[in-house]
């Protein structure tokens, strides 16, 4: 209002912006290879291909494999990764992984998403003793370790990949209850709801109207943060045996399969996908980090 | 700038062509951008302007600080001959506490914690004086009994939370005057506290200041404090100083357009002071009772003890009191935000206090409320059209092209500019978002409006537009209104009758004539002499007050049996305190809870 005068340039937020650049690149980037990854993988990612545990080209001979596979001069599809033990070439399942990896996550983070701020919403505008049994039960859920429930959740309803969204939305529903209930709570006592109140809008209306959009953002921002923890926890289910069923490309099947391996000094069936899983999960909590430095700055 | 601006000799404080300015995307903010003033020794000089106009940032550049990313671009401050924005660090902090002392807006936020009162007040003096332990002791105990707190020898030891806010503040006096500054900058130090606290307060600092003949800047944004206790008015205005007249003159006759906006209602006469009395009644409501459950235990805080008010058509009834009075509380009872402890509401005859919601809802359309904080009562996600909406989606089957018209029209009627439909309440000034408030209000035609401290947080020119505006809609419409606040100066302006609070019971009741010129309970006579009316030609520094209450205000869960002032009141007698209070009637037709007043003793 009073005097935001064009004299000179801004000044900008460089470290944030950075960082919220590198997040949105990775998230991007798995985005897309679970939007075309299989398709534009060298081989199929479930056919054995060429020889077993065959070792990645060394450096030194990547430009010229690389000049080859473009201008298409090569013979037999290189294998950038590596092979593992079962012939399947490592850098095809790595990127058409993102494809079963991201599903379950996004699957498994909608789910509880929808779940937890219908319940939080309900627990945080009309606090009842209804709903205070259901926050203590849902503290039960979450001071479970993550691990073990997801595994006998598994374990009980059998290993498809419904169940396993199924048992990853159980463990981050009450995150989502919690987080919306503290901001409904926050909300609620707002002057705007009391006006809404005064001009004779039901109850339910001003929760669904004034108070949910107002108190969505924090659950929104603990998305990001989620679907890369989902990710971690879909190849962490894998490695255990209790993912997702082989030959499916998944970055936790193929470290898994790959461990025994390591001690014999062929590292790359399992370091690759790892390195995919880290990335992942970086640019996730970054982008999640960026966007609530930047929630709570507006 | 302006270049050899002569300095007179007597000048403590000079600032000439002070310019601040603050980066912001696209640009920068300029709160500051050429800002000249004298201050004289000894002299009380009082700053005003709106909120955002720089008055925070005047106060701290004088001390050489502006908050990063922040600069000053130019200018000069020269206090005592010093060049303070050319000294370095160390040298400016020796300055600021021993020569220049500060007291900042929230008391407790100003004082740490974990500290003892006495220990802070003494860091502060042995920062700058050279004292042992039991000296600097001494010299706490002394402050906080100059500040006039009972019992400094116990107080010293206490702890910021053992405080009430009148005290924590009278302990920020005392550790702003413990050096015996020669400057004193007080920003906006009462905002917050109650009138009686307030006036106490400034009492305290204006009886200090004379002793120790500091000089004082006052910022605040209420024209009363600063007709009470100044001798010169500063006006900040768009980065610059735009009045710098004497008190009198300047509340007599302002020259900036500002200004004179600013001081619109003082310079006309108390108009609306004729009461209507041939007005129907509108709203009656008959021994109201609420009560707050305490958490935990099976005790009750009483917020309202059994009011009867009544409203007429085309009047507003005014409500005050201090914090805890319970004046808000009646009026969200009456809207029915508040489920009634016992009692009833009559609306236009209909019994509405105990009428289930569901049918009440319905009636809402035709009363309303407006909430203290105008930003805070809109939901920030929605545009102004939408906001003004939302009451007509309730309400009416008007179609959409006839909502937008009636939106446009109600924009109109409250002097809202029509181009801000599609904004966001987030970046509007607060007067216009209350207007906002107001025009939401207004939107289903109601008869009556309860107008809950609708000024309080607003600026001196916004509360200016407000009450005018509030007139004219009140004589176009013929609305009722109960205008809820702490500020008399403004319920003078706007009310035709009024009711005065205290523990949850009306303690006076008559015209705003009436009970202003000469209240009769001994509690209204003690929160009219509290007020600080904007008048330099009366001030209270130059009639020392004897109404003044003594002690604390008893507990709302730990009532008095009889009269709830009996501990406080100057003309107690013993039957006070075992006699229940009732509200009677006056030969003027006043009411007063006060059986003394009513046999005519006091």
């Amino acid at each position: 209002m009073n005097a935001a005068e064009q004299e000179t340039a801004p000044v900008r937020r460089a470290g944030v912006d950075t960082l919220f650049a590198i997040g949105v690149a990775l998230v991007a980037l798995v985005v897309f290879l679970a939007a075309v990854g299989p398709g534009i993988a060298p081989s199929d990612p479930t056919l054995a291909s060429g020889g077993v545990n065959l070792p990645p080209p060394p450096l030194a001979e990547w430009p010229g494999l690389l000049a080859g596979a473009i201008f298409g001069t090569l013979e037999t599809p290189v294998h950038w990764f590596g092979t593992d033990a079962s012939g399947f070439d490592v850098f095809s399942r790595v990127i058409a992984a993102p494809r079963t990896d991201l599903t379950i996550a996004l699957a498994a983070n909608i789910l509880s998403l929808v779940l937890g701020v219908f319940l939080g919403l309900i627990a945080g505008y009309f606090r009842n003793g209804a709903t205070e049994f259901m926050m203590r039960l849902s503290d039960v859920l979450q001071s479970f370790p993550v691990f073990i429930s997801a595994m006998i959740l598994v374990a009980l309803a059998g290993r498809s990949t419904f169940n396993i969204v199924l048992a990853l939305s159980l463990l981050y529903t009450p995150i989502y209850i919690r987080l919306t209930r503290a901001e409904v709570m926050a909300q609620k006592t707002r002057g705007f709801v009391e006006a809404a109140r005064a001009i004779g809008l039901t109850e339910l209306q001003i929760a669904l109207r004034h108070v949910l959009p107002n108190a969505l953002t924090p659950a929104l921002i603990q998305s990001s943060v989620t679907i890369g923890f989902a990710i971690l926890l879909t190849a962490g289910l894998s490695f255990v045996g209790a993912g997702v069923r082989p030959p499916t490309p998944e970055w936790g099947l193929m470290i898994s399969t790959g461990a025994n391996q390591i001690i014999l000094g062929e590292w790359w069936p399992s370091v690759f996908p790892g390195i995919a899983i880290s990335l992942t999960v970086f640019g996730f909590a970054i982008l999640g980090n960026a966007l609530e430095r930047r929630y709570e700055d507006a | 700038m302006k270049m050899h601006k002569t300095v007179t000799p007597e000048a403590l404080l000079a600032v000439d062509g002070l310019c601040v300015r603050y980066p912001m995307p696209g640009g920068w903010a300029v709160p500051l951008r050429d800002v000249g003033f004298r201050i004289a020794p000894g002299e009380m000089v009082g700053l005003i302007g709106d909120a955002g106009s720089g008055k925070s940032t005047l106060a701290l550049a004088l001390l050489g600080i502006v908050r990063p990313p922040g600069e000053i671009v130019s200018g000069n401050v020269t206090f005592a001959g010093q060049d303070l924005l050319g000294l370095d660090e160390d040298a400016l902090r020796a300055l600021r506490g021993r020569d220049i002392g500060v007291i900042v807006q929230n008391p407790r936020a100003a004082l740490n914690p974990m500290l003892r009162v006495g220990r802070q007040i003494g860091n502060v003096y042995r920062a700058h004086n050279p004292a042992g332990r039991t000296e600097v002791r001494q010299k706490a105990v002394d402050m906080l009994a100059q500040v006039g707190i009972n019992d400094p020898e116990r107080r010293v030891a206490s702890y910021a939370h053992e405080l009430s806010g009148g005290m924590a503040q009278r302990a920020l006096i005392a550790m702003a005057l413990s050096s015996a500054p020669r400057l004193l900058i007080a920003d906006e130090p009462t905002s917050g506290l109650d009138v009686t606290i307030q006036a106490q307060f400034l009492d305290q600092m204006w009886r200090n200041v004379q002793e120790t003949g500091s000089a004082v800047l006052l910022i605040s944004q209420d024209l009363g404090v600063i007709a009470n206790y100044c001798d010169r008015v500063l006006v900040l205005h768009e980065g610059r100083i735009v009045e710098d007249r004497p008190a009198r003159t300047f509340f007599a006759a302002p020259e900036h357009p500002y200004a004179q906006e600013v001081l619109a209602l003082q310079r006309e006469d108390m108009a609306n002071a004729e009461a209507d009395t041939e007005g129907t009644p509108l709203i009656e409501i008959e021994g109201l009772v609420k009560h707050f459950p305490l958490r935990g235990t099976a005790k009750v805080v009483q917020a309202v003890g059994g009011a009867d008010l009544t409203i007429r058509r085309g009047e507003t009834l005014g409500l005050v009191g201090e914090s805890g009075s319970g004046k808000t509380t009646v009026g969200r009872c009456l809207m029915r935000l508040e489920t009634l402890t016992d009692g009833a509401i009559r609306y236009d005859g209909q019994e509405i206090g105990t009428m289930p919601m569901a049918a009440f809802r319905g009636l809402r359309a035709r009363m309303q409320i407006v909430l203290q904080d105008p930003y805070d009562s809109l939901d920030p996600r929605w545009t102004v059209e939408r906001i003004l909406r939302e009451p007509l989606d309730v309400h009416t089957r008007l179609s959409a092209a006839e909502k937008r018209d009636r939106i446009g029209v109600l924009m109109d009627m409250v002097g809202l500019d029509r181009a801000l439909r599609n904004r966001r309440p987030r970046g509007l000034g607060s007067g216009a978002l209350q207007r906002i408030n107001i025009a939401r209000a207004l939107a289903t035609e109601p008869e009556f409006v309860v107008l809950d401290e609708p000024t309080s947080v607003l600026a001196p020119a916004a509360v200016t537009g407000l009450i005018q505006l509030l007139r004219r809609l009140q004589a176009e419409l013929g609305l009722s209104f109960l205008f809820i606040s702490h500020d008399l100066t403004t319920v003078g302006h706007l009310c035709h009758r009024v009711a005065v609070m205290y523990l949850g019971q009306i303690v006076e009741l008559g015209t705003v004539d009436q009970v202003f010129r000469a209240p009769a309970h001994p509690y209204a006579q003690s929160l009219l002499a509290s007020h600080l009316f904007p008048d330099p030609e009366n001030r209270r520094v130059d009639q020392p007050d004897t109404r003044a209450l003594s002690g604390e205000i008893p507990s709302p869960v730990d009532l008095p049996e009889g009269c709830y002032l009996a501990t406080r009141c100057p003309f107690v007698m013993n039957d006070c305190r075992t006699t229940k209070q009732t509200l009677s009637p006056l030969p003027d037709g006043r009411q007063v809870r006060c059986m003394r007043v009513a046999r005519g003793e006091i």
